[in-house]
């Protein structure tokens, strides 16, 4: 069995292409031509053949959607299938596209909880702490890190999917990624915690210039808005629901109203 | 302050500075590479940095990146365009010497005008959303042009298509960038003045409220019963450090 390979060059070009895969993310296809050029650019550095171009065009042409985080090892899965096939060892019919779907809806599935609903939120929360104490080059730093990581992850993940291809399986569903998962979200919610603490401290040393209890009660008001309502208003609705909320406030606060 | 009149444009090699960051985070925020230097944070501080006034860029970047920490990008109608907005914002404010000092650091209120500013973040960022779904649908068309090489097997259209796609994106983030900036240098920031005193109070309080907001909005997400034991942690751990270092 031939064991698919990439060598450093390529796999540089592949990654590149990599991180713009949502470069061209429309409403109909989604990612479907972001995955496309990325597979294009190992697939152009083989030799040409009109008819097999048209038939990898077609193949990747469809519907595609995942999480750009982890969208590599699919990628590399891929290419891995692609090599297999052609070095003569032709994959079932209509293996590589169940396997295109199959894995990218659990990657997606995946990184939506690992990226969006557990880092991302947890991550800001970190900046958010560092920059109310002023530490705004430490924010700066985490910011940096956080992308130095994911760019490693992201070549990292290549190269697993290029070498394991449908084995990839197994990587998913790995039980670390769960535990990943809820050990985020319990940091979050505690450095939600940490940055509650501090904005009531700090709003009760600014008590000289505002009427501090009555600013107090907007802010546990504003905190509880969103739980009451139950819905998730977009930050930008919620800054206006902010704004109407102060304006009450200036007619309660005298120094403030004017 | 010393934004001026129409047509003023003050400092064009500051305009076209941001014009050149609100692109490039305009790529990073979903384009490529998406690595959070496009997070409001980050962006004010990099816009302020660029522009030789980081502190306003924290002040402005700090209570929008509380804000929008529930803005996730997953399953949601609603995208906004709060990296261009936040980019030209800041940038208008340097740049009118509208400089702003962070909320609630260092014993610090906060202004009016930084409420004012960040009102006009929240309201260019609902109506940047429009220019990014046409970019998107834009996108579409990109796509299926693509659709020719199914038939004649040219594979470099494909590459050139999905970088035209990033090259619109670039350029849909300097221009609204830039004209996020003109409009606040011009018209938002001199309109400050004309405000009546109640709505300036309220501005004042902008800044101070949002975290309230965000923070609430975090917690909604997370789930107020799950996460209660583990905020009561972070909120006592936080509140016993601040009391000892008072002390």
């Amino acid at each position: 069995m031939t064991t698919p390979r990439l060598d450093t060059r390529d796999r540089l070009r592949v990654w590149l292409w990599s991180l713009g895969l949502q470069g061209s993310w429309n409403p109909q296809r989604m990612q479907n031509l972001g995955l496309l050029a990325t597979l294009v650019a190992w697939r152009s550095r083989r030799p040409h053949d009109l008819e097999d171009d048209r038939h990898f065009c077609r193949r990747y042409y469809e519907f595609f959607n995942t999480n750009p985080y982890l969208a590599n090892f699919l990628v590399g899965g891929l290419i891995h299938l692609e090599q297999q096939a052609a070095a003569g060892q032709t994959p079932p019919p209509g293996l590589i596209r169940m396997f295109r779907d199959s894995l990218g809806r659990a990657l997606a599935s995946l990184g939506d909880q690992l990226f969006w609903m557990g880092l991302r939120p947890a991550f800001t929360l970190a900046l958010c702490l560092l920059g109310l104490i002023g530490w705004w080059w430490a924010a700066l730093g985490l910011v940096v890190c956080f992308a130095a990581g994911q760019l490693v992850l992201r070549w990292i993940s290549l190269e697993q999917g290029l070498r394991l291809g449908m084995d990839l399986v197994d990587v998913v569903s790995a039980r670390g990624w769960h535990r990943a998962v809820a050990l985020v979200r319990r940091s979050g919610m505690i450095l939600a915690g940490a940055l509650g603490g501090l904005y009531v401290l700090r709003l009760q040393d600014v008590a000289a210039s505002v009427d501090a209890s009555l600013l107090i009660m907007g802010a546990a008001f504003g905190m509880v808005v969103p739980l009451v309502l139950r819905r998730r208003l977009p930050g930008e609705f919620l800054m206006l629901l902010a704004f109407g909320l102060a304006l009450a406030l200036t007619f309660a606060i005298p120094e403030s109203g004017g | 302050m010393t934004a001026g009149g129409f047509l003023d444009w003050g400092d064009p090699v500051g305009f076209a500075g941001a014009a050149v960051l609100g692109g490039l985070l305009a790529l990073d925020d979903t384009a490529y590479a998406q690595t959070w230097l496009s997070q409001p944070l980050p962006a004010a501080l990099l816009t302020g940095l660029l522009l030789g006034d980081p502190l306003t860029g924290l002040a402005l970047g700090l209570p929008l990146q509380i804000v929008l920490a529930a803005n996730i990008p997953v399953g949601q109608s609603f995208t906004g365009d709060a990296v261009t907005s936040t980019v030209g914002v800041t940038a208008a404010a340097v740049l009118a010497e509208a400089s702003q000092t962070p909320a609630l650091l260092h014993g610090s209120a906060g202004l009016p005008e930084l409420g004012w500013l960040l009102l006009a973040v929240s309201l260019l960022s609902i109506a940047g959303q429009y220019a990014v779904g046409a970019e998107r649908r834009g996108n579409t068309a990109w796509m299926l042009r693509g659709h020719r090489t199914l038939r004649d097997g040219d594979l470099g259209r494909i590459g050139r298509l999905h970088l035209r796609c990033m090259q619109v994106t670039f350029v849909r983030g300097a221009v609204t960038t830039v004209a996020a900036a003109y409009l606040v240098y011009a018209v938002w920031l001199p309109l400050f003045g004309h405000l009546p005193a109640r709505v300036q109070a309220a501005s004042g309080l902008l800044a101070l409220l949002l975290p309230g907001l965000g923070l609430g909005a975090v917690v909604e997400q997370y789930g107020l019963r799950r996460s209660a034991p583990w905020l009561a942690i972070g909120a006592a751990a936080v509140v016993a450090l601040g009391t000892v270092v008072r002390a």
